[in-house]
């Protein structure tokens, strides 16, 4: 019982947490820049870490088995993915634009997770005998891992988008509503003064003002790290598939069977596939990438959650139907 | 630090272009006459005109096949050779650019034209649009596999899609049964674009990705200040000296290059030779899957505990590469099938104890099988998927014992419920009742009067006996039967094998390659780099190490070296 408790209180420990830290964050985008919020962050962001690491080891010691075998807990793995990304990440440079990204999916997965949808779930439940292998650890944290390195990158992918596209809207008197989204972005140009780089300029008509200038940095910049980060959530989920596959040969005998789970994997694998062809041919590469990752930012919520919704195939344990 | 050569004109310090391959994986592509001296260690300028053996493979020679490829005599020295222009090399040419004599053959007429076409072709699949194109096409067709019901009766898809209120307007049952949709993932189209995409990856292999080695090893140093400068990164180092930035690229891991004034370095080249593996490694995999379809045997059997089935009875081949082996003669018993359940009761795991015999009668192989722990024998391979309980065994009476079949009333999963009944009284008659006794697995069993009110529960291997409706039944045993799975699958080897190079090269190709390149220029150094994937973290990673360059300050009689930072 005591372990319950101390799950529970974990739980709200990092939920408070990253509340506090996207809030700073809102702060620091509509207000004003506070400079020394980022600090501040950065230890939110730590603090939940470690509350998502022990409320998983706590229901590991718990329940005897790794925290894998229904969706709760594979969300509440999600979420600790998002947190070790923007440690990994984040850390090499020193302002870090990826929270704004992160700390909401964090917050929004242990949030779905914990909500009235899944209560059923909490409870920490026997594994049946088909997950009972040492593929189960290899193959399901290195899909979920690769999902988070996925979510996120098409994330920055989406806000490239929205960026290119929201000026093009804005320059067209459509809406002065995005108006707001430029002045936000202006606290990047503190960090562009001093680059003598040579820039993949994004040739626009109408580019007179220093302020395009600074936009496109930080499209490229945004772009260079969707790049970097799509590849390594790549490599995870190619690791996931196969081990996967290896695992259903054991187990039932063929690697691939058309699972509509299975087949999903394959769609996510080969839209991220497309994803790094496109950036091979070098005019409009962040463009025409970044729409094949928002592509697939879809895709891996079809086929993480979407499948598991119907509850059928051989991936039913995700499911919402079954307990 | 290896100083290959000293120019004798310093004006033009780098037009000597050497082709030096180090890794001993690759074939030579140029070999070199041995010079008088030994150049490992050669430190002193010596000759710098030397003539190269070569055999040089054009685009035409790879066309002429198995005619022998033309090797040439290169002299180079420093009035004939032109200035080389920064690293850029052409592809498909290799070294075309020296004026060198090629005397190609001549090509006959109809196989002329065959190799034209082929050319053709090869330049059309390796396209990188229609590969995007074809993953696309590849994507939506299996997420329609998931829409779509796969598998039933023609009657489904007549019910589902009809013709007179088509879905979207004007998809109908034509559509799905012609374009073979009921069975998506063994379709024509499906197999067709599959090996499309087969086909554009072996072309773009063999056409792009095997001249980017031979690209990829040759280290083409650049000689002129402005050609770095256009670099993505650039500096300029004022008073440095370039043996010092050379000494601490090597401290950081690059490989350096230092000709005179010239330098280049270069990290991480795996990176961008990996994809190729990748590719390759896709290519295994889908071979592996073909001869997996074509020539495989399998399928399934319900065994209960005490009976044996031939191998070769259950299995049926899948496609037209199927032959039966020896091993298909073996004869397999069951000999005992048991369940672990957990506290709370639901099953945890199941087991069979398994022995083949052979044709002689003879056992050559016992094993106890579970889920997740199959047998493995002459390429047959058993899997433990399932289980039912065949048959109850009771005492009526103390007559028996009878052997009562359970038949499967509700199967959820592993949450299965079986029943039997045995009729009291009068058999022949039209409304006959009896005991019925359900169980959900093998450790209960619950027992119902005539009426179909609750009797009790026993356990088989308690032999209490029960009293209901005037008879005495004592339960001695629930005979289990084994769900196993039977497969030969020759094409495991080759997709394990290509699963493994994936995992691998995929891990590789996601490190960076950084090549920098810098020129002594007076007492600065003017210093450039690229990389191709960790663009963010370059900029930075060399900012660092020049910092660390030190700086030369000349005093007036002796020169002293500061190590205040510089840059």
């Amino acid at each position: 019982m005591i372990f319950s408790t101390f799950e529970h209180i974990l739980t709200h420990i990092s939920f408070s947490v990253i509340s506090i830290v996207i809030s700073t964050h809102l702060i620091t985008l509509l207000v004003n820049e506070i400079v020394g919020f980022h600090d501040s962050s950065k230890n939110g962001m730590i603090i939940s870490f470690f509350c998502i690491t022990g409320l998983l080891i706590t229901r590991w010691i718990f329940s005897g088995h790794l925290p894998f075998s229904d969706l709760y807990e594979s969300l509440i793995f999600l979420s600790w993915g998002f947190s070790i990304l923007h440690i990994v990440f984040g850390f090499k440079k020193h302002k870090n634009d990826l929270s704004a990204i992160i700390a909401p999916s964090v917050i929004f997965t242990q949030g779905f997770a914990t909500s009235g949808v899944l209560t059923e779930m909490h409870q920490s439940a026997i594994l049946v005998p088909a997950l009972q292998s040492q593929w189960l650890m290899m193959h399901v944290s290195m899909m979920i891992f690769g999902y988070a390195a996925l979510l996120c990158g098409s994330l920055l992918s989406v806000a490239i988008l929205v960026i290119t596209f929201g000026e093009v809207i804005q320059n067209l008197g459509i809406s002065n509503n995005l108006y707001f989204l430029n002045e936000s972005f202006s606290f990047a140009e503190v960090q562009y003064m001093n680059r003598n780089e040579r820039n993949n300029v994004l040739q626009k008509t109408f580019f007179s003002s220093s302020r395009n200038y600074y936009r496109s940095q930080f499209i490229q910049q945004l772009d260079r790290w969707s790049y970097r980060i799509i590849s390594l959530g790549f490599l995870f989920l190619t690791i996931g598939i196969l081990s996967g596959a290896v695992w259903a040969n054991e187990a039932w005998g063929s690697y691939w069977n058309w699972d509509p789970k299975e087949t999903w994997a394959f769609i996510t694998w080969t839209i991220f596939a497309i994803y790094l062809h496109t950036r091979k041919n070098t005019k409009l590469e962040s463009v025409n990438s970044s729409i094949a990752a928002s592509l697939g930012f879809l895709i891996i919520w079809i086929c993480y959650l979407g499948i598991n919704l119907l509850g059928i195939g051989l991936h039913s344990y995700g499911s919402f139907t079954s307990n | 630090m290896k100083t290959l050569l000293n120019p004798l004109n310093s004006s033009n310090p780098c037009l000597l272009k050497t082709h030096f391959l180090k890794v001993p994986i690759f074939n030579p592509f140029f070999k070199f006459k041995p010079l008088p001296h030994n150049t490992h260690h050669a430190r002193i300028a010596q000759v710098p005109s030397f003539a190269i053996n070569s055999k040089l493979k054009s685009s035409q020679d790879i066309n002429n096949k198995g005619k022998k490829s033309v090797s040439q005599k290169i002299v180079l020295s420093e009035t004939s050779s032109p200035p080389l222009a920064d690293g850029k090399v052409d592809i498909n040419g290799g070294s075309g650019s020296e004026n060198v004599p090629v005397s190609s053959k001549k090509k006959g007429g109809v196989s002329g034209l065959a190799k034209k076409l082929s050319k053709k072709v090869l330049q059309i699949l390796s396209n990188l649009n229609l590969a995007i194109g074809e993953m696309f096409t590849i994507a939506a067709l299996m997420a329609l596999g998931t829409v779509i019901e796969q598998g039933e009766n023609p009657d489904f898809y007549f019910k589902n899609y009809p013709e007179d209120h088509p879905v979207l307007g004007f998809f109908t049952w034509r559509w799905v049964l012609t374009l073979g949709f009921d069975h998506m993932y063994t379709s024509p189209v499906f197999f067709g674009m599959l090996a499309l995409l087969g086909a554009s990856l072996m072309a773009c292999t063999y056409t792009t990705q095997i001249p980017l080695v031979k690209v990829s090893r040759r280290w083409a140093f650049l000689h002129s200040a402005e050609a770095i400068r256009k670099q993505e990164f650039s500096d300029t180092l004022p008073r440095a000296s370039i043996q010092d930035v050379g000494t601490l690229l090597m401290g950081a891991g690059y490989e350096v290059f230092l000709k005179g004034p010239c330098l280049y370095a270069f990290q991480g080249l795996a990176g961008r030779l990996a994809p190729i593996g990748v590719h390759i490694a896709l290519i295994l995999i889908m071979a592996g899957g073909t001869l997996s379809a074509a020539g495989s045997f399998k399928g399934s059997v319900t065994v209960p505990q005490g009976l044996n089935f031939v191998v070769g009875d259950v299995l049926g081949p899948t496609g037209f590469l199927s032959t039966p082996t020896e091993a298909f003669n073996t004869e397999i018993h069951v000999n005992r099938f048991s369940m672990d359940y957990f506290e709370s009761g639901e099953v945890s795991q199941f087991h069979t104890d398994l022995s083949l015999l052979d044709m002689n009668g003879k056992e050559v192989m016992r094993k106890t099988i579970s889920v997740n722990d199959p047998l493995r024998y002459g390429g047959i391979t058993i899997y433990q998927t399932d289980w039912s309980i065949s048959a109850l065994q009771i005492l009526k009476d103390n007559e028996g014992p009878y052997n009562l079949a359970m038949a499967p009333l509700q199967i959820n999963g592993d949450k299965k419920l079986f029943g039997t009944f045995l009729p009291v009284g009068d058999i022949n008659s039209p409304d006959v009742k009896g005991i019925s006794m359900l169980a959900r697995d093998l450790q209960s069993i619950v027992l119902y009067d005539k009426e179909g009110k609750f009797a009790g529960v026993r356990r088989p291997n308690s032999k209490l006996p029960i009293n209901i409706d005037g008879s005495e039944i004592v339960i001695l045993d629930a005979i289990g039967s084994s769900g196993l799975d039977l497969k030969t699958d020759p094409g495991v080897p080759t997709v394990y094998a290509g699963f493994g190079a994936l995992m691998l090269t995929t891990c590789i190709s996601y490190l960076s390659h950084s090549q920098i390149w810098a020129i002594q220029d007076g007492t600065s150094v003017i210093i450039g780099g690229k990389t191709n994937r960790a663009k963010m973290e370059f900029p930075e990673e060399m900012n660092r190490l020049l910092d660390k360059v030190p700086e030369i300050v000349e005093s007036s009689s002796s020169q002293q070296v500061d190590t205040i930072t510089s840059g």
